[in-house]
């Protein structure tokens, strides 16, 4: 191949790089933009049955109901965040909605430098208020406290237990205060033996052994209903709990009954944070230009019985309804963060 | 103290040792045999996910069992051929498993699996009636007692057989050993594929038994502390078993301190430091000088 072959070659080469780089800001911009609404998950899929799932539902449900469009990218490592949320804020989206925790640095970051996109961080709470960035938080300590109340009137041996992640995340503990408080209300000399993972936030969440092998040795000391709230871990005590007879489990976050079907022998309820409707909210906010800035509360609540519904007496259902009343009136307070 | 409490300590010790007693088992074979295994997480991963699947496709958990058992050996297989047959430094090997492990599993899992079900226990007639050991040893699923019997089979077979002088051999001295005629090469692969099948088993322990799903990560560095137990144990199974025992009960003891309340007055995470604590006392107190075998992490060839 002769020297000049070379230089052609590449020089065709770096031609076709350039046109390739320019070509999507050749594209003329669309006239009438219509209002769009973009979804980052966290790491994970957008059909994960948890946080990433209802955040993405409730973005296509705010978006339909103002007319609009919504769009999902999801994150396969958490060093993408911040870029795959300028993947939407260049293309000059309406709002964008960042799915966890975990996001929420990054998104903080973002809202300052596109300070016309209105951004909703989900499971975020906002220490210091941003103009176009809305925490979507909950009353983790509200579902829980119910979770403790359906608990305390459906053991049969007065113990009950809790597995859960760790306590360096402040919704854990909520769930924690919130369903002590509630068993300790209903039945005030009910035992309540729970637990935390003993590890960071990086094995906290995703220990599912450990879970399991908690939950049995709460069990094997009498607890009869066990509340699983940390993640995979809080799974692995479902799952455990389930493969032995009678006893009753309360999942977390979303109704588990959708997340983990190996523990519907067991699992009588789940202690809620309604993602989906709180999106939706948000969204029509953002539309009617009365977005909230700094924390927005979504509601907290207990999922349905499914397969227990027939065992659960109906004062008690009654008790729960009149319970999450309270609650959101303040005439029931749950003693946490107070 | 409550019996009802005792047993159920005891019962979670010794089912939070049982992985790392199995792990430390593999470590083991491969280590006197003169091949460093720093893969047994990897391993361990791999074969808590395989297993995972084939009983969630088949639905057939002792196949399941086997599949996860074949995929530590597989696992252990290419450790071999990368550190026996090219050389390649051994910590490398293993870490290249270990990071295979994550990606691989992490890369196949979809969340839509589900298994049907996990190994039940089995109550052994009699036995299980005797207050706290019953309940404790004798009501337990079948892996839970493959490991206890293992790791008498193992001292045996290291101890006492013409094999575990061989193995030890070319784990001491391959030099010698080649001399009298003991094949090290094919020593090493045997028994590294050994240690492949032990940590196989420890992740079917993982999904099949314990737990009943696959998690992404799920072994969480139970692969590593293996390791560290069997250092503990000075390289012996009865040693490393000990080790386990420890770390298990530890474990279980600093739950049973959350569940009595006391996580409200001390804060949990020093009552979380328990078991590390106790193993660095018990290790600087009572075990001593720990030797590896003289040929660790030596590539041998033949001259």
């Amino acid at each position: 191949m002769s020297k000049f072959t070379i230089k052609l070659l590449s020089g065709l080469a770096a031609a076709a790089l350039i046109l390739a780089a320019c070509a999507p800001a050749a594209t003329p911009a669309p006239t009438a933009v219509p209002f769009r609404v973009g979804v980052v998950t966290d790491v994970g899929e957008v059909d994960d049955k948890s946080f990433n799932q209802s955040a993405w539902e409730g973005a296509q449900q705010g978006a339909a109901a103002v007319g609009g469009t919504a769009e999902y990218i999801e994150t396969k490592d958490a060093k993408d965040y911040g870029a795959n949320i300028a993947e939407f804020a260049d293309k000059g989206y309406d709002v964008i909605i960042t799915v966890g925790f975990a996001l929420g640095q990054a998104t903080t970051e973002a809202a300052k430098k596109y300070p016309n996109v209105k951004f909703i961080g989900v499971d975020q709470f906002q220490g210091e208020s941003v103009a176009n960035l809305s925490g979507l938080i909950f009353h983790e300590d509200h579902s829980g406290y119910l979770a403790g109340v359906l608990a305390a009137k459906m053991t049969k041996t007065g113990t009950i237990a809790a597995v859960l992640g760790t306590d360096l995340v402040p919704p854990v503990v909520a769930f924690k205060e919130g369903y002590e408080a509630g068993a300790k209300a209903t039945k005030p000399d009910i035992k309540i033996i729970s637990t935390y993972h003993p590890g960071g936030l990086d094995v906290a969440f995703t220990d599912p052994e450990w879970g399991a092998t908690t939950a049995a040795q709460a069990v094997d000391q009498g607890a009869d209903v066990v509340f699983g709230a940390g993640g995979k871990t809080g799974n692995g005590a479902l799952i455990e709990v389930a493969s032995r007879d009678g006893l009753l489990c309360i999942g977390v976050d979303s109704d588990q009954w959708e997340t983990v079907p190996e523990a519907h022998s067991c699992l009588i309820s789940s202690a809620m944070k309604l993602i989906t409707p709180g999106v939706v909210d948000l969204i029509k906010l953002a539309k009617d230009g009365q977005f909230p800035a700094g924390n927005y509360f979504g509601d907290a609540a207990l999922a349905p019985f499914h397969d227990f519904d027939s065992q659960v007496p109906a004062d008690v259902k009654t008790l729960i309804e009149d319970t999450a009343k309270g609650l959101k009136d303040g005439t029931i307070k749950t003693g946490y963060g107070e | 103290m409550d019996p009802v409490i005792i047993a159920a300590v005891l019962s979670s010790a010794l089912r939070q040792s049982t992985p790392i007693s199995l792990g430390a088992l593999s470590g083991l074979f491969c280590e006197r045999s003169g091949v460093i295994n720093i893969g047994i997480e990897g391993m361990m991963l791999m074969a808590a996910f395989t297993g995972f699947v084939a009983s969630a496709v088949t639905g057939n958990i002792f196949l399941a069992i086997l599949v996860a058992v074949l995929t530590g050996m597989l696992m252990a297989l290419f450790h071999g051929w990368l550190s026996i047959q090219f050389k390649v430094d051994q910590i490398i090997s293993g870490t290249v498993i270990n990071i295979l492990a994550v990606g691989l599993t992490g890369y196949f899992y979809t969340r839509n699996l589900t298994t049907q079900g996990k190994l039940e226990p089995i109550a052994l007639p009699g036995l299980s009636q005797i207050p706290i050991i019953g309940r404790v040893l004798f009501d337990n699923p079948p892996i839970t007692y493959l490991a206890l019997v293992l790791v008498f089979v193992a001292h045996f077979v290291l101890f006492h057989t013409r094999w575990g002088l061989r193995l030890r051999a070319v784990g001491e001295h391959p030099r010698a050993a080649d001399t009298l005629g003991i094949n090290v090469i094919w020593m090493r692969y045997a028994n590294v594929v050994i240690g492949g099948a032990l940590a196989g088993l420890a992740g079917a322990f993982l999904t099949l038994e314990a737990v009943g799903s696959f998690e992404r990560g799920m072994t969480n560095g139970r692969g590593f502390i293996s390791l560290a137990v069997m250092i503990f144990g000075k390289w012996t199974p009865l040693g490393a078993w000990a080790g386990a025992l420890l770390f298990g009960f530890t474990n279980a003891l600093q739950t049973q301190l959350q569940f009595s309340g006391l996580g409200s007055v001390i804060p949990h995470q020093f009552v979380g430091m328990l078991p590390y604590l106790l193993t660095i006392i018990v290790l600087a107190g009572f075990v001593g000088r720990a030797r590896p075998p003289a040929a660790v992490g030596q590539p041998y060839t033949k001259e």
